[in-house]
């Protein structure tokens, strides 16, 4: 055998090691038909036979002829195998996997056997990452997510503080001076998972996506740390940071205790958090499911719990499918139905679906300069296909997609005419900022929100508990947040200041002497006075809960344990109010 | 990487066409990156989140989040924009002279 350099001998032993089962079918059934040739761009757009995936992939196929097909290991040139030798031919290879193809699988989607070439791709280019034979624009966001946890280095002041603006944007575009930004929010449904190209660049795909979520009323949080959906694990092929990332989203979610976990129009997001990475960190099963914003949109459009008017957004608009998103995520018509819902005028693009071409940035190829003049030499056709819908809009639900068609349409300069006369360059948003733009905002709702709000503001509480340090304790966050609070240090003496104050809410220990909690509970709950009070209960015994599941008492308004979480027990307090408040409205 | 030459002045730029250093922006550069970008007059706003990106990168040497470009000029994230319509990242930072943002941008 040739002498091998020490990197060569490294990567080829790496991809003996790492050539599992499904590359190996991948490797072995390619019988050079030639079918792929017309569904690769690269090959489309510059005629070049060596741009066909077949011929790419042989050079990657020829080491695993020479590792393991049984004639490929005695005569490796019968075969044409052989494995990797020198510096330069890793050089080599990195152009091919790195550069001269974006895994946009619409090769696999032709293929008659199915030919994977995306994870081919994957699996040489985890090798050379190993080697540092890798465009410094890689090497550079993977070490970002490993050391930092997010692709773009962002700091958590720096989060938190864009989070803070978008909400004062917010505050401003909806009226609304008191609109949060829930982060962390324990008790939510589902925790919102995003770019950091969104936070370090471009926040206007979040502020839509938080408009939609505040019209809708519904239940979400962001997280504090593992808020990245990007994974660079999967551009790079190599799962053990696929995993980490993985995992720092799944472990947030599993502590906030969230239900679902809602991915941003993220193409590579999508795929690597729902699809790839559980089985990288081996967090299977997930105690939550994994959906894109498209399907909760399409939800709150079909369940009419946003409204909107589609003749906000005029102008023609067509859609782009991302290959994560269509080819392997099988996410085609949810975008449309958004999209249809939302514009007068869609166009579809041909071909489209899991047929589109590739918006050229696939999944992480923006970050690598050194291939731009290739990649938008290549991205003629997706202009051209643009330019045949003459829309002044494509929509993506991918942000690689939006970067890359960006770049593309600048490029080959493609423009819509206003009917001023003026032309500007075709606009790429996401689907959701459509969606956001023709969103009615129902004016009633929103003030009775906030005059409910504003009433609960200054209410009245009664704090019922024999511990003189805890009254002392809830009191202080109580009257911190504004509300009166009335005090009794035993049953008798909180009945008798419920009866002669009327609160608003009362908060009641369970386990003191004297009357007992559940004692003076059912006093309350029969006496007409005091009977429609809401009542919180705090204890530290689980008694009442049994008296509960016996349905011998009717259920309080709230329930806690102790020792308390100070924002749950606010949130609850606020949650009791403002639904009295809202019940007596609809009253 | 290539050259661009625009009004006698020659700029290295890599291959997503933004300025190799630093040190060779001048205003030939941004009369040449205003072109590309499709803006029709230079405003005074648009000098001045030019002169925030310089500055900020003197002192940090990264371009700043969208975020703190904001605060520090006072203008609306749409009013960026408006200004710059291949966004901060690669229209503004692209015009003050200063690298690609990293990722996949």
């Amino acid at each position: 055998m040739a002498k091998q350099s020490e990197k060569a001998a490294s990567f080829n032993k790496n991809f003996k090691a790492r050539t599992n089962r499904q590359h190996s079918l991948s490797f072995a059934t390619c019988v050079h038909c030639g079918t792929c040739n017309d569904s690769c761009h690269y090959y489309l757009a510059t005629g070049d036979p060596k741009m066909t995936p077949a011929a790419k992939m042989d050079k990657i196929r020829k080491i695993y002829k020479a590792q393991n097909d049984w004639l490929g290991k005695i005569l490796p040139s019968w075969v044409g195998g052989g494995e990797i030798k020198s510096d330069n031919e890793l050089e080599e290879l990195k152009d091919i996997v790195f550069g001269s193809c974006t895994g946009c699988r619409r090769c696999t989607i032709n293929c008659p056997f199915g030919v994977d070439t995306a994870i081919l791709v994957g699996l040489a280019r985890s090798c050379l990452v190993d080697e540092g034979v890798a465009p410094e624009g890689v090497l550079h966001v993977m070490k970002d997510q490993w050391e930092i946890g997010n692709q773009m280095g962002i700091t958590p002041e720096e989060y938190i503080d864009t989070l803070e603006w978008i909400e004062e944007e917010l505050q401003d575009e909806l009226e609304d001076p008191e609109y949060k930004v829930p982060i962390d929010k324990k008790g939510a449904d589902f925790v919102y998972v995003i770019n950091p190209r969104e936070i370090k660049y471009d926040p206007r795909p979040l502020q839509a996506a938080f408009k939609i979520f505040y019209i809708a009323g519904l239940n979400w949080t962001m997280g504090s740390v593992g808020w990245d959906n990007t994974n660079f694990g999967l551009f790079s092929g190599k799962a053990d940071l696929g995993g980490h990332m993985g995992n720092l989203a799944y472990n947030h979610a599993k502590k906030l205790g969230v239900k679902q976990m809602v991915i941003s129009e993220c193409g590579h997001g999508l795929r690597s958090t729902k699809w790839e990475a559980p089985n990288w960190g081996k967090a299977n099963p997930l105690p939550f499911e994994i959906i894109s914003l498209l399907e909760v949109m399409v939800d709150l459009i079909n369940s009419g719990k946003i409204i909107l008017d589609p003749s906000r957004n005029q102008y023609p608009v067509t859609y782009h499918d991302p290959c994560n998103l269509s080819r392997s995520s099988g996410m085609t018509e949810e975008p449309r139905f958004c999209l249809k819902r939302s514009c007068i005028d869609f166009r579809e693009m041909t071909p489209n679906r899991t047929d589109s071409y590739c918006c050229t940035g696939g999944g992480g190829a923006m970050s690598m300069t050194e291939y731009t003049p290739r990649r938008l030499e290549v991205a003629k056709l997706k202009a051209d296909q643009i330019k045949e819908t003459g829309a002044a809009i494509c929509a993506t639900a991918c942000h690689n997609c939006v970067d890359g068609l960006s770049d593309l349409i600048k490029k080959y300069d493609l423009r819509y005419e206003y009917e001023d006369g003026k032309s500007k360059l075709v606009e790429v948003p996401n689907v959701c900022e459509l969606v956001a733009n023709a969103i009615v905002i129902p004016k009633e709702i929103r003030k009775t929100e906030k005059e409910i709000r504003d009433a609960v503001k200054g209410r009245t509480i009664l704090v019922i508990d024999d511990e003189p340090d805890f009254v002392v304790f809830l009191q202080t966050l109580l009257e911190d947040s504004g509300f009166k609070v009335l005090k009794a240090g035993d049953g008798n003496t909180g009945l008798s200041i419920a009866k002669s104050k009327r609160p608003d809410l009362i908060t009641l220990d369970i386990s003191m002497p004297g009357k007992s909690g559940v004692q003076v509970y059912r006093e309350l709950r029969s006496d007409d006075a005091t009977g429609s009070i809401p009542v919180f209960i705090i204890t530290g015994e689980v008694d009442f809960r049994q008296l509960m599941y016996q349905k011998t008492v009717q259920a309080p308004e709230g329930f806690l344990n102790k020792p308390i979480d100070k924002d749950l027990f606010l949130m609850t307090v606020n949650k009791i109010l403002e639904k009295t408040i809202r019940n007596k409205h609809a009253n | 990487m290539a050259d661009v030459e625009f009004n006698g002045e020659t700029f290295p730029v890599d291959e997503d066409g933004f300025i190799m250093d630093f040190n060779l922006w001048s205003k030939n550069w941004v009369q040449h990156v205003k072109q590309e970008e499709g803006i029709d007059e230079m405003s005074e706003e648009h000098w001045k989140v030019i002169d925030i990106l310089q500055d900020y990168y003197k002192k940090n040497g990264i371009a700043p989040m969208v975020r703190v470009l904001s605060k520090l000029t006072k203008f609306k994230l749409k009013h960026i924009y408006e200004l710059f319509p291949s966004g901060p990242g690669k229209g503004a930072c692209k015009m003050a002279g200063l690298p690609k943002p990293t990722g996949c941008v």
